[in-house]
């Protein structure tokens, strides 16, 4: 679907439709997408990195009938090649994409946050440096000259904050006044030690000497530089240029006389000098008064002490359960309440009006009445509930207090700590809690994750289990159903952890104090999520409601369930009917339920309303067991496939199908020996 | 002279024992790639020479006698894998099976030829310290970061056993050899460890955390 190649034709239209594009990079958690939000307007995109599961956000900005483009790149420590948010960000760069670059420091930790700002200024990239969170700063004591910075460094140095919006008109006039040449960049490439110059000196004149062209256009003491941080990359496009001989002989003496004199490798006494570097403009702009202990701090403390945090966080993860149950169920009622009220009738209507009473009109209803409910109603109230939770739990920061307290729970089922909320809102709707995986970095994990969550009863399929099994066959029952599934949960991520290649990321997860969520800001951000989700899940629902709906009023439905008859009637135990019901539960979970009330209905007369008439205990049991556990709904799907591409989604489809039929036939054929009803 | 596998042993039973872990046959069978039956065959036959002491089910430590051997050994891997990175061009991530087997047939003059030749290097390539010709190994005493509790101010001394590319990357967020760091906190459950470094806190995992080598201050 939209996952190869869309983050392309996504930046192909962004720069056709602007006059520059401006890059945002910068450490993760600085606020970048902050800054993002405050740029662009409403018209933001995230589209995924082609071959990649990191996605980029990017949007258009204008300015006085300017019109720019803006490309979010992934927050990275550096400019390395360790993990896939690293990888796409450094591309990107590489590439010369974007016509400016805007540094995002944090004002609160200048010296770590300076060490990206040196390795691009070291690979010769002009940048503008946006110091941000300066309220925060101010509030800690800590006051950053920024004007003596910007004279270090050689380029711009603008203090923003970007929850309020301040500064980010001087920063975007000057992104402009450099396009346009008003102002020249004059950047100070960073000065080391006397003996690591004369290295990258030397290295320099026999790369300039022996490589024709250097990749990506760098400066030959750019090259030198990345081949002394032994950088991967670069190294292996070197040695394949015909020349190299003298560079990697040189390069390998450099390395081993740094080694001899200072007992380290080369790349780390490189990494040393920065550091340095940054340490000596640190203490030249930024002095330091007492800081204060604030409140937030404290909150924080408690949050990831164990004795008060991991009490705190039960409740948190209840609080998001029951949030997403019963204030998404809440507005699940009243969106569909009004929609059967005011829309419904006049679709019926209109299609009959035109069409008449036919088994056309129907399909047709099934498609644009059913079919867009049913997106609506899970997309608004579920997706932007949990958008909200999600939102509100990253702003804030405590996201990373669960994933600390979590991570080794997490470890032995493959995953890390921050996959727990996802989890968790997956008792609410799959469909946000699979999005909700993006905050996982490996594809191992995603697949992991999302496959948990297909497997995590929601409020849908809480509805049949309550409605068929609770109801009629005992409140205990219904326990037996989430007891089973959260025991398959268990022993199946466990499983995937052991058969999956890779190993579960080390974690090293930068900690911060809470920092106080500003309103537009999450709003900002769930209204684009959400309006993404309604905007792909929309059309791929209705589509498949208009498909199912014909073929059901076509009869040609009752031709898909005879291939399937054996299954349900001879291993499931359940009637042929309720192979109809499963196949529309593909719909909706709970349509599975609602359409079997219909079919007795039909079947019996209108008296039955007691299921227990029509189907046995045991039937009822083995019916929301198999509805809980096969193929994820049409919308959840969908939004699998996007996340983790057609195979992958395509392999959990599968296998949860052949899950539910082994777990029902075993049941069937568990209760059909031991006679408990 | 003893012979190859005996050494093999030795000088697996130093390293496990230096790394801080409990040496356990299993551990050794898993790393020779061969059974634990045969394992703790080999172990026998070092116990009766007083190379080391094996008492079942509790553990394996080297003697004074076994640890000068098990030296002597090391010191010659390093060194050769020294001699195999920087004069011969062979690869880091090789360097380590390659010196494996080589390491048997360098005698004591040749291997204080080498040292000299290498310039004396303190450590190998992947930063283990090499032994001198005493069989001294001249190193801050150190254990991992992952043993130290809350509020804990350290030194790191080194980072062992991981990719370049992520000890790079350490190094990166300030977390290098000789650096200060404060532990904040600890996860339950064996979890994560939180560290102050400068003016960033870090939650490291705990593959991570076992890897970095410090010293209290």
């Amino acid at each position: 679907m939209i996952t190869k190649g869309s983050c392309h034709s996504e930046f192909k239209r962004i720069s056709r439709d602007s006059k520059f594009i401006i890059a945002l990079v910068g450490n993760p958690n600085v606020g970048k997408s902050t800054i993002f939000n405050s740029l662009t307007g409403l018209d933001a995109v995230t589209a995924n990195y082609p071959g990649k599961t990191v996605a980029l956000n990017m949007g258009t900005a204008e300015y006085k009938g300017l019109k720019f483009g803006i490309v979010d790149l992934p927050g990275t420590y550096s400019l390395g090649s360790v993990s896939d948010d690293q990888l796409v960000a450094r591309r990107e760069l590489l590439e010369g994409n974007a016509e400016i670059i805007v540094s995002i420091l944090d004002a609160t930790n200048l010296e770590r946050n300076l060490y990206m700002v040196l390795q691009l200024l070291d690979l010769g990239y002009p940048v503008v440096v946006a110091l941000n969170l300066s309220d925060l700063a101010a509030k800690q004591n800590i006051c950053i000259d920024h004007q003596e910075l910007s004279k270090i460094l050689g380029v711009p140095v603008i203090p923003v904050v970007g929850t309020t919006g301040e500064g980010i008109e001087p920063l975007i006039k000057t992104c402009i006044a450099i396009h346009s040449g008003k102002i020249k960049l004059k950047p100070r490439i960073p000065s080391y030690g006397k003996d690591i110059e004369a290295y990258i000196e030397l290295l320099s004149s026999h790369i300039q000497k022996c490589i024709e062209k250097i990749p990506y256009g760098l400066s030959s003491r750019a090259l030198a530089t990345l081949l002394l941080e032994e950088d991967e990359e670069f190294l292996g496009r070197i040695a394949s240029e015909k020349n190299c001989g003298q560079v990697l002989k040189s390069l390998e003496d450099i390395s081993t006389d740094i080694e001899k004199t200072h007992g380290e490798r080369a790349s780390l006494r490189f990494v040393r000098e920065r550091h340095g570097y940054e340490g000596a403009i640190v203490d030249r702009v930024q002095t330091m008064g007492v800081c204060k202990i604030v409140l937030a701090d404290k909150l924080w403390r408690l949050t990831i002490e164990p004795v008060t945090g991991i009490p705190i966080l039960l409740f948190g993860l209840m609080a998001v359960f029951v949030t997403m149950y019963y204030v998404g169920g809440f507005l699940s009622n009243v969106f569909e309440f009004s929609w059967t009220a005011f829309v419904s009738p006049y679709l019926d209507a209109l299609f009959n009006g035109l069409l008449g009473h036919n088994a056309l009109s129907r399909t047709l209803l099934w498609g644009f009445d059913a079919g867009i409910k049913a997106a609506l109603s899970v997309g608004i109230p579920f997706v932007m509930t949990f958008y909200i939770i999600l939102a509100l739990l990253e702003d804030t920061g405590y996201l990373n207090s669960i994933a600390f307290l979590t991570d080794s729970l997490m470890h032995k089922i493959g995953l890390h700590g921050r996959a727990v909320i996802p989890i968790i809102a997956g008792a609410g709707c799959n469909v946000p809690a699979i999005i909700g995986t993006r905050v996982l970095t490996t594809k191992r994990e995603k697949i992991i994750a999302c496959t948990l969550i297909i497997l995590t009863p929601c409020s849908a399929r809480t509805a049949v289990i309550m409605g068929a099994v609770a109801f009629f066959v005992g409140w205990q029952y219904a326990l037996a159903i989430y007891a089973i599934n959260f025991v398959l949960g268990i022993l199946i991520g466990r499983a995937m952890a052991l058969i999956l290649p890779g190993e579960s990321s080390g974690l090293v997860m930068e900690m911060f104090p809470f920092r106080a969520p500003k309103l537009t800001h999450i709003m900002k951000k769930t209204w684009y999520r959400v309006k993404e989700f309604v905007l792909i899940a929309l059309p791929i629902i209705a589509v498949g409601s208009l498909v199912m709906g014909a073929l059901y009023e076509t009869n040609y439905m009752w031709l898909l369930t005879s291939p399937i008859s054996l299954v349900v009637e001879n291993w499931l135990g359940l009637p042929a009917v309720a192979g109809i019901c499963l196949l529309f539960g593909i719909l909706r979970k709970e349509l599975a339920l609602e359409l079997l009330l219909a079919l007795a209905i039909v079947k019996y007369g209108p008296d039955i309303h007691n299921l227990l008439s029509f189907m046995t205990k045991q039937q009822l049991f083995v019916f929301a067991l198999v509805t809980t556990l096969y193929f994820p709904c049409v919308a959840a799907l969908t939004v699998l496939v996007k996340e983790l591409g057609w195979k992958v989604s395509i392999a959990i489809v599968i296998f949860t199908i052949v899950l539910a039929v082994a777990v029902g036939s075993f049941a069937n054929l568990f209760f059909n020996t031991v006679k408990i009803f | 002279m003893l012979s190859r596998s005996k050494e093999d042993y030795l000088e697996i039973i130093f390293n496990l024992e230096s790394r801080g872990k409990g040496v356990t046959t299993s551990e050794i069978a898993s790393q020779l790639n061969i059974s634990s039956a045969s394992v703790s065959e080999h172990l026998r036959k070092l116990a009766k020479e007083e190379l080391i002491i094996h008492v079942p089910y509790k553990g394996i430590a080297l003697t004074a006698k076994g640890k000068k051997v098990a030296l002597d050994v090391v010191r010659r891997h390093r060194l050769t894998e020294r001699l195999l990175t920087d004069k011969v061009g062979v690869k880091w991530e090789e360097v380590h099976s390659e010196a494996h087997k080589l390491e048997h047939d360098i005698s004591k003059v040749v291997g204080d030829k080498l040292y000299k030749m290498l310039g004396e290097p303190k450590t190998c390539p992947h930063g283990n310290p090499v032994p001198d010709a005493s069989g001294k190994i001249n190193e801050e005493p150190s254990s991992p970061l992952i043993s130290f509790e809350k509020n804990d101010r350290v030194k790191i001394v080194k980072i062992i056993d991981e990719e370049p590319k992520l000890l790079c990357y350490l190094a990166t967020l300030g977390l290098m050899p000789r650096t200060q760091i404060k532990v904040e906190q600890k996860a339950p459950f064996n979890g994560p460890i939180m560290v102050k470094v400068g003016n960033a806190v870090y939650a490291l995992g705990r593959k991570i955390a076992e890897s970095i080598w410090v010293k209290k201050l």
